[in-house]
């Protein structure tokens, strides 16, 4: 009896020799050609993530000894993040963002694709129209806000409030702007609201971000809608059925990726949403953002600004968890 | 032959680094080197961003190596740009603008150098600038920034809406305010007689300072350096901002608006007073921007009966001066100092005239002052009466404090007891 010759397991390469083999082989010129890019991903991202990780871990301030400024930090652990999490004022900031974050969304999802579905259709002067819609994404935020600043004057002279009156839809002007409470005619109502982070000022800041912000989703939208075959659509309605089935069973499932895409992009913008809140309200309304630079600027407290800013990055992160999770669950 | 080459080539670079050096120590001998002296500053009415730049141009004329470098920021802006330069080894503004109100957070902190030696040596008669004005940015005797903008508050009239509702003059005291104010919603001259800037912002609290003076006084803190905002001119100024707010004698805009939103709605003839800086003063007569030219009046605040005796007022400083930062290198503290002294110099500033009110005494009564504004009188009585807000090494932090309870107590969500009451504990609760 011959014994068959056992063939012995390929040995597992090293890290170094897999390092070597990635660096040395038919990758080469790809890592060559990427490191220019890296270094500069390390240098303005990562090491100044790592040294504001660094500083909401510490009790920091700025000290200009013998003529030069540096910062001090001195390590104090979690407690700028516990802090944070009893203060009542954080809570409330989170439950502004949120509101500011779950409405805009809304809009965003709705409107946006209605705007897309629409400009998805043939018809006269299509072109122009798209362009047209374009328009507010490419002007300035801070020109935007003021903009809005216009619109929302509380006075006569505020251009809606002019608009408004004109037409006896209001008798006295709205300040806009104001953070008062809605329907203060209904006491649990208007506290519930108020609780929630809605109030009038939020929601008119939403109308103007939105206004600016609603042409990208739609164009990101219809991107995603010009790459489903019309067979699909010729099918369905051989088949008989209606466009909302078409809707729901043929464009939304196949938009589906572009969407998580775009969710993932707004959700991160609107977490960190400041130049228009602050254009606008200063300190007024503090969302988020707002409380990290007022903790880190006006009251020179970096280590906790940098914390603040930490659980924004958090709160963003675990939301886009989910949008990709939900994404690959329905792709399987 | 290598060594050959490799001598000639050396002998060369020998040659040409001799060349250069020597040109260069000729060109060092012949004009001294250029400084570049990085200036912040406030975007805003009044000393505009034209008439720094002129001004710089002037220093530059009479110092051809020295160039300004301005950076123009809005006021919200500065104090972040002013903290993030200290940070940095070496400083991104030599020199700065500095508000009184951080004057204590400069002094403690030691962000900006203390001028004492400087204004010692350099400044022949600081008394000709009033001691209010050296006052709101000096502590503890370190003066932390040279005066530049004597700003403060006026009162404001339009005196075609007052005559129209039967007086002849403005309020004197508060409770002629009240009165006039009262008649005119009445009457419907204005449907909103009053607007102030009362946004959750820095403004808000100088309005509260100020008004708290024309109850007696402005301080919100005891000589122990206690808050006191619960209790007598500080409690009342609360109870009366909200008073107007509540029976539409303020424009409810006025929790939405910041100093140019409420100066715009009296020079479009939307408020019959307003309370603001200086800068009202030329906004009102400018045509392209007022519809109520020539019928505004610069006015004395009106105060409460038996209070600020001597002054007959009660405004809000808003003092501003130039400040070197401490990290600015040695070699060019000495520059930044000339330009201070220049820029704040008596000469200069009486070329400015119609953009800001001097600092110094000489030339607010020249006769060139008198000539270009025919308030100055009021201005003076009005400067010779400013509160200054507290002055506490973490003013921002107690100031944001104070914006949300002033805010919120004005537009009824809390009552005002509780908002003074809960101020004054969270101010306190800062210090244990």
């Amino acid at each position: 009896m011959t014994s068959m010759p056992v063939e012995s397991p390929p040995k597992r390469a090293t890290l170094r020799q897999r390092v070597f083999r990635a660096l040395s082989g038919e990758y080469f010129w790809l890592y060559l050609l990427l490191l220019p890019s890296i270094l500069i991903l390390i240098a303005v991202i990562l090491i100044p993530m790592l040294f504001a990780f660094q500083m909401s871990l510490g009790n920091t301030s700025i000290v200009v000894v013998a003529g030069r400024g540096s910062i001090n930090n001195q390590w104090v652990g979690l407690q700028n993040y516990l802090s944070l999490l009893q203060n009542p004022s954080f809570w409330q900031a989170l439950r502004e963002t949120l509101y500011f974050w779950v409405v805009s969304i809304l809009i965003e999802i709705t409107v946006g694709i209605g705007m897309a579905a629409l400009m998805n259709q043939s018809f006269f002067g299509r072109r122009i129209f798209r362009v047209i819609v374009f328009i507010p994404w490419a002007i300035p935020t801070v020109v935007n806000a003021m903009l809005w600043g216009m619109i929302f004057d509380g006075n006569n002279f505020g251009a809606l409030n002019d608009l408004l009156l004109q037409w006896h839809l209001i008798q006295s002007p709205i300040v806009w702007l104001n953070p008062s409470a809605l329907f203060p005619q209904i006491p649990w109502l208007s506290n519930a609201l108020s609780y929630l982070g809605s109030n009038l000022a939020m929601n008119s800041i939403i109308v103007g971000d939105e206004w600016k912000t609603l042409p990208i989703v739609a164009i990101l939208v219809l991107a995603g809608m010009q790459t489903i075959p019309h067979e699909f659509y010729e099918a369905a309605r051989v088949e008989g059925a209606s466009a909302w089935r078409q809707f729901r069973q043929i464009t939304l499932p196949l938009i589906a990726p572009v969407l998580t895409v775009v969710l993932i992009l707004r959700t991160m913008q609107l977490m960190r949403a400041f130049t228009l809140i602050f254009t606008l309200e200063q300190f007024g309304l503090p969302v988020l953002s707002i409380q990290a630079y007022q903790q880190a600027f006006a009251f020179g407290s970096f280590g906790m600004g940098s914390a603040v800013s930490f659980l924004i990055g958090l709160i963003a992160l675990i939301i886009a968890y989910f949008y990709i999770k939900r994404l690959y669950r329905e792709e399987l | 032959m290598k060594n050959k080459w490799s001598r000639i080539l050396i002998g060369a670079m020998g040659a040409s680094l001799l060349l250069t050096g020597a040109s260069s120590a000729a060109m060092a001998k012949a004009a001294p080197r250029p400084v570049v002296l990085k200036v912040l500053y406030m975007s805003q009415q009044g000393y505009s961003t034209s008439v720094l730049l002129k001004m710089g141009a002037e220093f530059h004329k009479e110092h051809p190596n020295v160039n300004i470098e301005f950076t123009f920021l809005p006021y919200p802006q500065l104090h972040s740009a002013i903290l993030t330069s200290a940070a940095a080894p070496v400083a991104q503004y030599d020199v700065v603008l500095s508000d009184l109100i951080w004057t204590a957070e400069f002094a403690a902190n030691g962000y900006t150098v203390p001028l004492n030696g400087y204004i010692h040596h350099y400044i022949k008669n600081p008394k000709g600038i009033p001691q209010s004005v050296w006052n709101g940015l000096s502590i503890k005797g370190k003066v932390m920034a040279m005066p530049f903008l004597a700003n403060f508050q006026n009162f404001y009239y339009n005196k075609k809406m007052l005559a129209e509702a039967g007086f002849k003059s403005g309020p004197k005291t508060m409770t002629q305010w009240l009165h006039q104010m009262e008649v005119l919603k009445a009457k419907h001259i204005v449907q909103y007689p009053y607007e102030d800037s009362w946004l959750q912002a820095e403004g808000l609290v100088c309005d509260y300072v100020r008004t708290a003076g024309e109850f007696g006084n402005g301080n919100l803190f005891n000589a122990k350096g206690q808050p006191i905002m619960n209790q007598g001119p500080a409690l009342k100024a609360l109870e009366w901002m909200r008073m107007l707010y509540k029976d539409g004698l303020a424009n409810p805009n006025s929790l939405a608006a910041d100093e140019p939103t409420a100066a715009n709605a009296f020079a479009s003839g939307q408020a019959a007073f307003n309370t603001n800086w200086t800068f009202v003063t030329g906004i009102m007569n400018n045509k392209s921007e007022s519809k109520i030219v020539g019928q505004g009046v610069v006015s004395a605040f009106p105060v409460a009966p038996g209070t600020n005796r001597a002054t007959q007022s009660a405004s809000i400083s808003g003092f501003q001066g130039l400040a070197i930062a401490a990290n600015t290198p040695a070699s060019l503290k000495p520059w930044a100092w000339k330009w201070i002294q220049f820029a704040t110099s008596p000469a200069v500033q009486a070329q400015h005239l119609h953009s800001e009110w001097p600092v110094w005494s000489s030339v607010a009564t020249s006769p060139q002052e008198k000539r270009l504004n025919s308030w100055y009188k009021v201005y003076q009585q009005n400067l010779n009466a400013v509160y200054n807000r507290p002055a506490v090494a973490n003013y921002l932090t107690v100031s944001s404090i104070i914006q949300q309870y002033v805010h919120e107590a004005i537009s009824g969500t809390i009552p005002v007891k509780t908002a003074a009451n809960d101020m004054v504990q969270q101010i306190e609760s800062l210090h244990n």
